[in-house]
């Protein structure tokens, strides 16, 4: 079990770093967009040399600084990948700071440092110029977990009683309508469910709030303005728990250990408690663990539906196009990775722990 | 238990003769069987049509399958050019529209009256841009909404004073206007303050007469402040003078405010004020730079109504059309419109000819009258041609090329597109694109899973690590990598569709490997000397094509929600786009995610415009999938029953 553990976690590590690294090598060849006013391009580019990933010298060549100045392409050409800085900014040029990306290896072994050694995921571009990128996350991540976990428990015990009653009463009329729900939530996409939501709650009777919530709002319209995106969330899981669970139970009322367990005169209660519930419940933990994840990145698009300003709404912000951030690009995209290996990680190794049938990694 | 003993004698004792033996001398071949065999398709498409609501579920899907196909090539109705005149028409159906459900009456919400506009019979006001005879009067309901812009047309309300930097220690507001006396008794200047927030704020009430303010009294609590402006002896207790008034906050904070009423100036012997300043009136007054003004709980005034939106855009109405608009129109009405000289109706012969281009037009032409024509400008982009505008009064219905009112069942766009017809082109398009990655994923991930099966071992172990890193990159991850790289449109919408897509079938094209390549007709193939691609492609893949076939199935909704969702955020395909997949298919840049996207903004007042598609990419994908699950039960009969 330790080893398998052991095995587990490296190998989850390395499709971590994989993907990262892929992420960042990419993006680095993209075209940059640094922050749009010059100061904050400035402070932007000195921070870049500091955390290693530009070389900066100063060019006091008069015949240079002039072609630079004056654009005159015949002398001087422009690197688009550099940023040359007019100094002073006013008035007559005197010298220029040019400043050059190191070679992307360089920069990728320098980025790998920043992050190890000082936690260090450099500063966002446009979203928010000169703000570290993990500042930017950490004041949005609360919103949207705080959104998945209220989704997650409030999909959790609904999926299961849907799934227990259905089962209970199979082929009754109960388990129909059950299985016709099921069919169609699990079927529309969950956007085109906020949608529906958005215009009948919100807008036809005026129930609930049409957007999230301002920061600064107070009473009810705090918790009302989490009704809808937690519902919108909410469907698909509970419709694909429904499903499972209805299928899981219905195979175990029907298996000879509960048989046996009815003719040791346990009351039919008893054993489905007792017995059916616990049994069918392995294949169910994996597929919640898993749901979280597909809640997480379903928030995306919720939160940009609803004005949700969470890491879904920074992220989509972060993708404008031609305006792209890619520092906070590649932090909320590590956030979301880094939430989805931990899940099959943790999947992993629940299997021993729910089931201790199951021994993985043991030798036969 | 009967012995032979036993049935021996019964045997003998039957009589031999009633008995002949048959086909004594006939040889007996193998005789064909009457009934046809049920092979593996067949027995799938028994197993298939026996359930009733599956059937159902794919005859819906064939049809809208069908209508995504025909209805682009068959509607009369135009979803290609802008047509401004018939933008946001609400639904309407035949039938329907005589029960006064989606009668083509809009829905018109939360509009700001122009108090101009007022309607004595009803007593209700109405907005600008409505034509009052299309306006259903019964339903019009006026009703007061917050407000807080600096605008003549929210009334009432507070006005709020604070200092703008937390350096400002004062802020202050003077009229814009000036106000006079005659005499200089009885007058007071009223200052009505709400509230004044935070301690040590003071209001200052100042004239300015001239270059020179005089002070006249100071405020630091709530309440009607009057004051007598003469009490100062310093003013200029001439009368006839010119005086303006100015307030002068002291704020320690940028936190403490001042509230105000209202700043009136009256004369005792007069009964109205002589100045009154509340509402706009004192939220217009001029701000210092150190200060804020703001409004708060003033009013608008508001109407929701009814509209005939279609009789509204295809009335009858003055429009100024250019010259080659004029003569397009000439020519598609030219036995209509043309020139007849006997009734003297009908446009002019000689588009040169200056004069004469005030005339009518038969009653069969959509354009009724022409009342003049602009003067003749050359034309900047060809040298030697001229451009002018006709003003004409012009029957918007005919000109349209509409006999009766049209039904759009689903209304139209922004853009005058028919949302029906658009609506069939954008789910042509949507199965389109789930097609194209369906095929290149059930041909990408056959390939990978047949040779990852077949060899097993070492192969198939490193090939499952890296599809399994594939499999766990977040869709996140691909679609910024994609999106900086290529931008939206729709390669990086395939790409990132296929980029993890083929793992499914894959996985499931493996496991039927896993399955096959041990039976006994494959060890006999090879023994014959068959090579690897003839045991893979010959005898081990068509055996398990059928459960490929229908997990493949499954996986085409999913890739038409993927592309809805991206295109929904923009990250797809979007309008003015077209595109060919493989230099064949022609596809417009409208799939249901651009026509949701298109809608999002307009849910208030056109909720049609999210709706109907919504509707359509429901009912699309819950019959998709239903039609996969009874595919995947009918050909593997052991699943039945575990959804």
């Amino acid at each position: 079990m330790l080893r398998y553990t052991a095995v587990r976690t490296v190998w989850i590590i390395v499709i971590l770093v994989t993907i990262l690294s892929m992420n960042f090598v990419i993006l680095q060849s993209a075209p940059e967009y640094p922050p749009p006013t010059p100061d904050d391009r400035d402070m932007y580019y000195d921070r870049q040399v500091a955390d290693g990933y530009f070389t900066v010298r100063v060019e006091r060549d008069p015949e240079i600084v002039r072609a630079l100045s004056e654009n005159d392409e015949s002398v001087y050409v422009r690197n688009p990948r550099n940023f040359y800085q007019r100094n002073p900014r006013q008035g007559p040029v005197e010298f220029y700071r040019i400043y050059e990306p190191v070679p992307i290896a360089t920069q990728y072994v320098r980025w790998v440092r920043n992050i190890v050694v000082d936690w260090n995921w450099g500063l966002s571009t446009r979203v928010a110029p000169n703000t570290p990128v993990f500042e930017v996350l950490m004041s949005r991540i609360p919103i949207t977990m705080q959104l998945n976990l209220l989704a997650l428990f409030f999909y959790i015990p609904i999926g299961f009683a849907l799934g227990i009653v259905a089962a209970l009463r199979k082929d009754g009329l109960i388990d129909n309508f059950v299985t016709l729900f099921v069919m169609i939530f699990i079927s529309i996409p969950s956007f085109v469910v906020m949608l529906f939501l958005v215009l009948i709650f919100g807008y036809q009777l005026e129930w609930l709030p049409t957007q999230f919530p301002t920061a600064d709002a107070v009473g009810m319209i705090r918790f009302t303005g989490l009704v809808l995106p937690v519902l919108g969330l909410a469907f698909q899981p509970i419709a694909s728990l429904t499903r499972v669970t209805r299928a899981e139970l219905t195979e175990v009322l029907t298996s000879e250990f509960l048989l046996l367990a009815r003719t040791k005169g346990l009351t039919r209660p008893q054993s489905i408690v007792r017995h059916a519930m616990r049994n069918s419940m392995v294949p169910l933990v994996p597929g919640i663990i898993f749901s979280f994840v597909g809640l997480l990145s379903g928030s995306v698009i919720i939160e940009t539906i609803y004005g949700i300003p969470g890491t879904g709404r920074v992220f989509i912000r972060a993708m404008a196009l031609n305006n792209y951030d890619y520092n906070l690009i590649l932090g909320t995209t590590a956030f979301y990775t880094i939430i989805g290996l931990f899940a099959v990680l943790l999947v992993d190794l629940s299997y021993g722990i729910v089931d201790p049938r199951i021994r993985m990694g043991a030798k036969k | 238990m009967r012995l032979y003993d036993d049935v021996k004698k019964e045997y003998d004792s039957l009589n031999k003769a009633e008995f002949e033996p048959i086909d004594k001398d006939k040889k007996i071949y193998d005789k064909k069987f009457d009934t046809k065999p049920i092979g593996y398709f067949k027995d799938a498409m028994i197993r298939f049509s026996k359930n009733r609501t599956n059937v159902v579920a794919t005859i819906i899907l064939l049809i809208l399958v069908m209508l995504a196909i025909f209805v682009p090539i068959l509607t009369t109705k135009n979803y290609t050019q802008q047509q401004t005149q018939l933008a946001h028409l609400p639904p309407r159906v035949p039938i329907l529209s005589r029960f006064g459900i989606m009668d083509g009456s809009a829905n018109v919400v939360a509009q700001t009256i122009n108090p101009d506009n007022y309607n004595e019979e009803f007593d209700v006001f109405y907005p600008d841009n409505y034509f009052p005879e299309f306006i259903i009067w019964e339903t019009v309901e006026n009703y007061f909404d917050n407000c807080s812009r600096i605008a003549e047309i929210c009334v009432g309300g507070e006005v709020v004073l604070r200092t703008q930097r937390s350096t400002d220690t004062q802020m202050s507001i003077t009229a814009r206007s000036t106000f006079m006396v005659s005499t200089t008794d009885g007058i007071s200047v009223n200052v009505d303050v709400s509230d004044i927030i935070g301690s040590n704020t003071k209001l200052d009430v100042i004239l300015v007469s001239g270059n020179e303010d005089y002070v006249i009294g100071t405020i630091d609590r709530p309440g009607m402040h009057s004051f007598n402006p003469f009490d100062n002896p310093d003013l200029p207790d001439t009368a006839w003078s010119t005086y303006r008034i100015k307030l002068v906050m002291h704020a320690e904070a940028t936190a403490n405010r001042v509230v105000l009423n209202s700043v009136s100036v009256t004369d005792a012997s007069l009964d109205e004020p002589v100045v009154l300043n509340e509402g706009f009136s004192l939220a217009n007054f001029q701000v210092s730079s150190s200060g804020l003004i703001n409004r708060q709980n003033a009013q608008i005034m508001r109407a929701n109504f009814k509209y005939m939106a279609y009789e509204s855009a295809l009335r009858e109405a003055r429009d100024t059309l250019s010259n080659d608009d004029y003569y397009e129109l000439m020519e598609q009405y030219a036995d209509e419109c043309k020139w007849d000289p006997e009734t003297g109706l009908g446009g002019d012969p000689d588009p040169n000819a200056t004069s004469r281009h005030a005339r009518i037009f038969p009653p069969e032409c959509p354009i009724i009258r022409t009342t003049g024509r602009s003067s003749m400008l050359p034309d900047p982009r060809n040298p030697g041609e001229f451009v002018y505008d006709y003003f004409v009064v012009i029957d918007y219905q005919r000109a349209l090329g509409f006999e009766t009112t049209p039904y759009f069942f689903f209304g139209t766009t922004n853009a005058g597109h028919d949302l029906f017809a658009l609506t069939w082109v954008a789910l042509r398009t949507s199965l389109l694109i789930g097609l194209v990655v369906a095929v290149i994923n059930i041909t990408v991930g056959i390939i990978y899973g047949s040779i990852s099966g077949y060899y097993g071992g070492k192969v198939d172990l490193l090939m499952e690590r890296f599809s399994e890193i594939i499999s766990r990159i977040p869709w996140l991850v691909l679609l910024s990598i994609f999106y900086a790289l290529i931008g939206p449109g729709a390669l990086t919408l395939i790409l990132i569709l296929i980029v993890s897509g083929w793992i499914g079938v894959a996985s499931v094209t493996r496991t039927q490997f896993y399955r096959y390549k041990g039976r006994e007709y494959v060890l006999a193939s090879r023994t014959l000397g068959a090579k690897d691609s003839r045991l893979i492609f010959r005898h081990i893949l068509p055996n398990g094509i059928g459960t490929i076939i229908t997990a493949s199935v499954l996986m085409i909704p999913g890739v038409i929600f993927t592309e809805a969702a991206l295109s929904y955020l923009g990250f797809g395909i979007g309008h003015g786009q077209s595109f060919r997949l493989f230099g064949l298919i022609e596809l417009s840049g409208v799939s249901i995610g651009v026509l949701l996207a298109d809608g999002r903004n307009e849910m208030i007042d056109k909720p049609y415009l999210t709706l109907f598609p919504a509707i359509i990419i429901s009912i699309l994908m819950i019959t998709f999938n239903m039609f996969g699950n009874a595919l995947r039960d009918a050909f593997n009969p052991s699943l039945r029953g575990s959804e």
